[in-house]
């Protein structure tokens, strides 16, 4: 058995039209054994960033941890937010230094970044569970449930979804893909981010 | 114990036998009211190597009944084989074709007959059922089976069915208030997302073993309007005789890389 | 396994596949391929035969090639995962079962038809391998309307159950995987026989079987009484399903309930898991987050839309 369906869990990240959208489960399980249907995987890292780690529990709570330290001592140095795609060398390195006894996490990250002109474009990036960063123009998968996400996402998602058709899109991937998967489900949570705003929605799923 | 001579001092050699490889594709199947769609693609591989761009995974059994194969090539090209022998056998004892929930039992009960040394091949027969319904019956290796109105397996079962649940069945999705979800869909939409289906797999299937070639066989029921196929591009009629359901086959390219 | 005495054993599974072997040749297509009599070739004969590998252990082939619990990684998937229950009250036999098979971590089916209706007054439940359940019991089936035809009565549920106990008994360590309840209704009354591939059988009032059996006995043993009434004992099994669709993650999606009376068996319903949760059967769901919603400052209320 591997590691990831120890507890379970699944996060996706897409990019719409000058919006992107994040969602996970909320099952934390023992293997088979459901455990909590309210275990959150996404947090949110600036005002406009946002990091699912979907993987081995412990260790997702541990590098939230190590993720709000490291952020909060580069926004005191630097004075300033940090920018998405630093935040993605940030996790890209912090999950290379275990690279001969990783974290069993697979992070995915979505955000707003500041353009030249001033304005924002979105961000998304995922990395593998010793920090291969990964930065997609439509969408990132991981988790147990990444093959189904992958699937769905792939027949249901279109360049330059408006924030509304973004979550309705991230919604049914996120729905169909976890009710095909044994390890994760038991509800989701989804934040779509403009760049004036972040909306969260908590979506009735299976509970099976 | 001294006295004991041992003549073979290394003990029995055991040699590993392993008689299977997974030849990748993936197959899919669905019902409509009056139809059945019944879809593979026509790569064959072996772990990353093409072995060939066009090797046929489904198969026609009789004008109302077509079975799809997955798995490992030679035990499903096998498997088809006997399967037909039998129909023919029974075309001879009986002077009909056997009706579908007949193939689908005979199936079970081929598979099943090699419970202790199986054929690894995933089945999906579909066709049309004495009734005139659209049917699909999936399998697994050693011969349990339902029905069904829509089954994708193979490599990239896992990202093909959950996109069907929510498009087929309209899983996660609430009917606007006072209307219902179609319990069927009709035949050119069931096309274009099968289409959608093969064309999403190859674009993201891990290993490259899905692609090169789509075959969707089209089966109708008897007396049932072509339904818009006359004008799909590729389309070839497969009817043998004149007992009422037809067959067609449609044959599209996928992604080769 | 494959010990020297193994293999030359004239007694024994090994032995037993020996002589299959040697059969296959010569009997692979009987008259009966030629006609109907369901592919399960001359009941005369007695036990059907079946292709083995010409290998000197056959079981540890097919151990090594289909997965159980041990290996999930070898290729050819049995499905797995569930819950069944059954259990016997003054108004009958309640059957319920959940609908899920899983293989790996991906959900294969929620359709699963794993109530097998044997005869119209027999059902048989499916729990470990589906094929060898199905093919198992629709041929136990057969023998008990031979049964029939014999004896001028209906075979008992004990003679039936016993019946398949000694015939998968006969394939011990062959590696079948069956976990069955076989239910119906005899000359004694209302019966419920637990048989598996171990050859165990058992006569009781209630028994739970597959992964998700420890939630649904939670739940069956708390409410469970004789005198139950018809719907009190319906209701009973549907929320064990619930139970243990709701806490393991290879039991779930829908809930199938027969209930077995003096006149045969009768199918009441399909139930969705996911609608009993937030639904349930007088409008409150099962869900513990539904029933404690806006109770607490813990759990607050649900928010309005904007």
């Amino acid at each position: 058995m591997s590691i990831m369906e120890y507890n379970g869990g699944s996060v996706i990240a897409m990019v719409g039209k000058d919006c992107v959208a994040i969602a996970s489960d909320l099952r934390l399980g023992n293997q088979a054994l459901g455990i909590s249907s309210n275990f959150q995987k996404i947090f949110p890292v600036t005002d406009r960033i946002y990091l699912g780690l979907p993987g081995l529990a412990t260790d997702v709570t541990t590098l939230r941890e190590l993720f709000r330290y490291r952020v909060n001592m580069y926004t005191i140095k630097e004075e300033r937010d940090i920018e998405p795609e630093t935040f993605a060398h940030l996790v890209s390195s912090t999950l290379y230094e275990r690279r001969f006894g990783p974290f069993f996490i697979e992070p995915v990250m979505a955000g707003m970044s500041k353009t030249p002109s001033g304005g924002y474009k979105p961000f998304i990036a995922a990395t593998d569970l010793i920090g291969c960063l990964n930065f997609a123009k439509d969408f990132v998968v991981a988790g147990t449930a990444s093959s189904k996400l992958y699937g769905v996402a792939e027949g249901l998602w279109e360049p330059d979804l408006e924030p509304e058709d973004l979550f309705e899109t991230i919604s049914q991937t996120m729905l169909n893909a976890v009710d095909r998967d044994a390890y994760s489900g038991w509800g989701v949570i989804v934040h779509v981010m403009t760049k004036d705003k972040v909306i969260t929605r908590t979506l009735k799923g299976r509970m099976d | 114990m001294p006295d004991m001579v041992s003549l073979d001092r290394a003990g029995p050699q055991q040699r590993q036998f392993n008689p299977y490889s997974d030849n990748g594709g993936t197959i899919l199947a669905i019902a409509g009211a009056d139809f059945s769609v019944i879809a593979g693609d026509t790569r064959q591989s072996e772990g990353y190597n093409i072995q060939t761009r066009y090797a046929p995974k489904v198969f026609k059994l009789t004008d109302k009944a077509v079975l799809a194969v997955n798995g490992f090539a030679a035990d499903g090209n096998m498997f088809v084989k006997r399967v037909r022998q039998r129909l023919e056998w029974y075309r001879h004892a009986h002077a009909k074709d056997m009706p579908l929930r007949a193939i689908a039992r005979l199936i079970q009960t081929m598979l099943y007959g090699r419970r202790f040394f199986p054929y690894y091949v995933y089945n999906i027969l579909g066709g049309i059922e004495e009734d005139g319904s659209g049917a699909v019956y999936s399998f697994d290796p050693v011969g349990s089976y339902e029905r069904e109105s829509c089954r994708a397996a193979g490599a990239a079962q896992s990202l093909v069915q959950p996109f069907l649940d929510n498009q087929i069945y309209f899983k996660n999705q609430t009917a606007a208030p006072g209307t219902t979800h179609p319990k069927h869909l009709p035949l050119q939409e069931v096309l274009s997302l099968v289409i959608d289906s093969f064309t999403s797999a190859t674009e993201r299937h891990i290993e490259a073993s899905v692609g090169d070639g789509l075959e969707m066989y089209v089966v109708l029921a008897r007396g049932s309007q072509l339904q818009g196929l006359e004008n799909v591009p590729n389309v070839q009629e497969m009817t043998t005789t004149s007992d009422g359901e037809r067959i067609f086959i449609i044959r599209r390219e996928l992604k080769k890389d | 396994m494959n010990s020297f005495a193994d293999r030359f054993a004239i007694t024994g599974p090994i032995a037993e596949l020996r002589k299959a072997q040697a059969n296959v040749e010569d009997d692979e297509f009987s008259d009966a391929a030629w006609g109907s009599e369901a592919g399960f070739g001359s009941l005369a004969k007695g036990i059907p035969t079946f292709t083995v590998p010409n290998v000197p252990d056959p079981s540890s082939f097919l151990r090594l090639h289909t997965d159980d619990h041990a290996d999930p990684n070898c290729r050819i998937k049995i499905q797995h995962g569930t819950t069944t229950l059954a259990f016997r009250f003054q108004g009958g036999v309640i059957v319920a079962v959940d609908s899920r098979a899983t293989a790996g971590s991906y959900v294969a089916s929620g359709t699963v038809k794993k109530v097998i209706e044997i005869n119209p007054y027999l059902l048989g439940t499916m729990a470990g391998g589906a094929a060898d359940c199905q093919f198992w019991e629709t041929y136990l089936g057969m023998h008990c309307r031979l049964h029939e035809l014999r004896n001028r009565e209906r075979i008992s549920v004990s003679a039936a159950s016993k019946y398949l106990s000694n015939l998968v008994y006969s394939y011990k360590g062959m590696g079948l995987s069956m976990g069955t309840m076989i239910c119906g209704w005899d000359k004694t009354g209302p019966a419920v026989f637990y048989v598996d591939s171990d050859g165990t059988r058992l006569k009781g009032d209630l028994f739970s079987v597959g992964s998700g059996s420890t939630f649904a006995y939670g739940v069956l043993d708390q409410g469970y009484r004789w005198d139950l009434s018809d719907e009190e004992a319906q209701e009973l099994g549907r929320r064990s399903i619930y139970a243990a669709g709701h806490r393991d993650a290879f039991s779930g999606n829908t809930c199938n309930l027969y209930h077995v009376k003096e006149d045969g068996w009768r199918f009441i319903g399909n139930y969705d898991l996911s609608q009993m949760h937030y639904e349930g059967p007088s409008g409150t769901g099962y869900g513990y987050d539904i029933r404690v919603e806006g109770r607490s400052s813990a759990d607050a209320p649900p928010a309005t839309a904007a």
